[in-house]
């Protein structure tokens, strides 16, 4: 049995401080060693030509930031596609619209989830955390780990 | 009862903007305006920079069109250099302008003015986004988002990255390009062309469907600034301005671009935060010009390329003589550029010398004044520094291509609001039509934040006293 198609998208303003967390956390991830079928992506924002990358997939992983929580706070969630979760803004997308697009422009709906780390500092930066929310690196990454390590849910 | 109607944010555009309609005690419109509402300044906070920092800095203006910023900058830094950049590295500048015309004209058309060219201006506002065109045409969707990828993957192949590249740098780029990458770009090329042409092809469709539209949106007569190249032609990197007035005659040509000030002037009104360039012989406010693919293809007498050469007579062909006056063509004409910019990468990938290793001219400063000029996605984009001994930045002036449309666009809203703008029953689809006036231009008001979608419309009439009368509302 070949292994299922695993897409992780780690995403984030690498110059907004703890924002980064994503693409730091998918950039250690695509530096060690991964299970067949995983592919990593780093990225700023979500755009719409991820959609693509996305509908080739068994399962999707978003690494993102976010302002909720205890800072440091790790969080895993499902992800369901909602086309009404439309972003404001016009270059960049939420992960849940994201997957309301491949839904429909593709009939496809991978097991989606999101690793959350709680920031403390956006403010300006170059890929450089707060040591609270460089905690989270750890915990993300090893929250990735669990999760493709796992059977595809049915 | 005087009263003003605001729509406030305009959406599915680039940046925050406001449109004020004021009317007159008959319901018709007296006056409008377009404000850019959001202040950012780079020009002053870029000085006491080094140089060097200067493509870095100036592409964070944007997030849709970095790599214009960076290629405006970077010229202007090989002028201060005053090198003369390699010929394999202009071309490589040249293929990565390109990618960034593609993507970034593929975003205007198919997810911020689909909508309305696909479902209608009067469609339901809750269903007129691209989850509306998605279940309409899912296939034209599906081209969108393909298009947009080949562009990026473009950039990202040449730049390192997608957004922010800085590969490019003074006196040429940092790193020559590779079989391997040469070749991964070429594979995608043919794929991209055909979804260009068939979408070409579908638009040709639907423009007899918009007469109304293209004989009330923005057809004011008004001058077209471009580059186009020593031969006259379509031109995006660099070349030499031209100008034509709105009967086609060429008012300025083969100007070099380091002369932009005797044509160019900025002036500067209170309601608004984006300057209003002017053609300085004729003055403020009638040296009134337009830029962008509108005015290329207006300016350009050929492409060069052989399916662009047939969209652009095709082009021409949309009005009896003379430059294509109607701002409802710049979608037209994006249309046509993506086909050129294409054609024009593949013919600059397979140039035997694209592989050659030199790449990069090196050099310090050699000159206390650079400029650099290149054309945008939207329009000419002009970066002008000045630095002193030490190479720090003591003054910077950057005329971004949607400022140069400024006169244009306020133009173009005040007829259309004429044309549709009903004081005494404020229709939803009106306003829309008013917003869609000013996307024809993809404005980029600069991309601290973006506006689209579903963000909340707010219209309100105001009695001469500022007292609300009216409000319409959605979102």
């Amino acid at each position: 049995m070949t292994n299922p198609k695993t897409l992780i998208i780690g995403y984030g303003s690498p110059i907004r401080g703890d924002d980064a967390i994503g693409p730091l956390a998918a950039d250690a991830l695509d530096a060690g060693p991964l299970p067949a079928g995983v592919t990593v992506i780093s990225r700023h924002i979500l755009t719409a030509e991820l959609t693509e990358d996305i509908a080739a997939a068994d399962r999707v992983i978003f690494l993102d930031a976010t302002v909720e929580g205890e800072p440091g706070e790790v969080r895993v969630r499902r992800l369901e596609p909602d086309a009404t979760a439309l972003s404001s803004m016009a270059h960049f997308l939420d992960p849940r619209e994201l997957l309301a697009w491949v839904q429909t422009l593709y009939q496809r709906e991978p097991a989606a989830y999101l690793i959350s780390a709680a920031g403390q500092s956006f403010d300006y930066a170059n890929y450089a955390l707060s040591p609270t929310a460089a905690t989270a690196l750890d915990p993300m990454i090893a929250r990735v780990r669990a999760l493709i390590a796992e059977p595809l849910p049915t | 009862m005087s009263r003003t109607v605001t729509i406030e944010p305009v959406t599915r555009i680039e940046g925050h903007a406001r449109i004020t309609l004021q009317l007159g005690d008959q319901g018709e419109v007296q006056d409008a305006r377009f404000h850019l509402t959001q202040f950012r300044g780079f020009e002053k906070f870029c000085e006491g920079r080094p140089y060097r920092e200067m493509p870095a800095l100036t592409a964070r203006t944007c997030g849709i069109c970095p790599v214009s910023h960076v290629l405006a900058s970077n010229k202007a830094c090989d002028y201060l250099l005053s090198v003369t950049i390699p010929p394999t590295a202009e071309k490589l500048r040249r293929i990565i302008n390109l990618a960034q015309i593609t993507q970034s004209h593929a975003l205007s058309f198919f997810h911020l003015s689909s909508p309305d060219l696909l479902l209608g201006w009067d469609s339901d506002p809750a269903t007129r986004n691209i989850f509306g065109v998605m279940r309409q045409d899912p296939a034209l969707a599906r081209d969108g988002i393909r298009l947009r990828q080949i562009g990026q993957t473009i950039i990202e192949t040449l730049g390192g990255k997608k957004i922010h590249p800085t590969w490019v740098v003074p006196g040429g780029v940092s790193e020559a390009l590779t079989p391997e990458k040469r070749e991964a770009m070429l594979k995608m090329l043919p794929e991209g062309l055909e979804i260009a042409k068939r979408t070409y092809a579908f638009f040709k469709t639907l423009v007899p469907k918009f007469k109304d539209e293209a004989t009330n949106f923005g057809t004011q007569d008004t001058m077209f600034l471009s580059l186009v190249s020593p031969e006259g032609n379509l031109e995006h990197y660099d070349g030499f301005l031209r100008i034509k007035d709105a009967q086609g005659h060429i008012v300025e040509d083969m100007v070099p671009t380091w002369e932009y000030e005797r044509l160019v002037g900025e002036a500067v009104e209170d309601f608004s935060y984006m300057k209003f360039p002017y053609y300085k012989p004729i003055g403020y406010p009638q040296g009134i010009y337009r830029v962008g693919p509108l005015a290329r293809l207006n300016n350009a007498n050929s492409c060069g390329t052989p399916y662009a050469d047939v969209a652009l007579a095709e082009f021409h062909m949309l009005q009896e003589s003379g430059p294509i006056a109607s701002s409802f063509h710049y979608h037209y004409a994006r249309l046509v550029e993506i086909i050129y910019a294409l054609e024009m990468m593949e013919r600059l990938l397979k140039d035997p010398d694209i592989l050659d290793t030199r790449v990069r001219a090196r050099a310090r400063s050699n000159r206390d004044e650079g400029i650099g000029v290149s054309e945008a996605p939207r329009g000419t984009l002009m970066h002008h520094y000045k630095i002193d001994d030490d190479g720090l930045v003591t003054w910077v002036n950057l005329i971004i291509a949607t400022g140069h449309n400024n006169l244009a666009m306020n133009a173009a809203i005040r007829q259309v609001a004429d044309a549709y703008v009903d004081g005494n029953n404020l229709q939803e689809g009106m306003l829309n039509r008013v917003e869609a006036v000013i996307r024809c231009y993809d404005p980029c008001l600069s991309c601290a934040s973006h506006a689209f979608g579903e963000m909340p419309l707010l219209i309100e009439l105001k009695d001469a006293k500022g007292r609300v009368v009216d409000r319409l509302s959605r979102g």
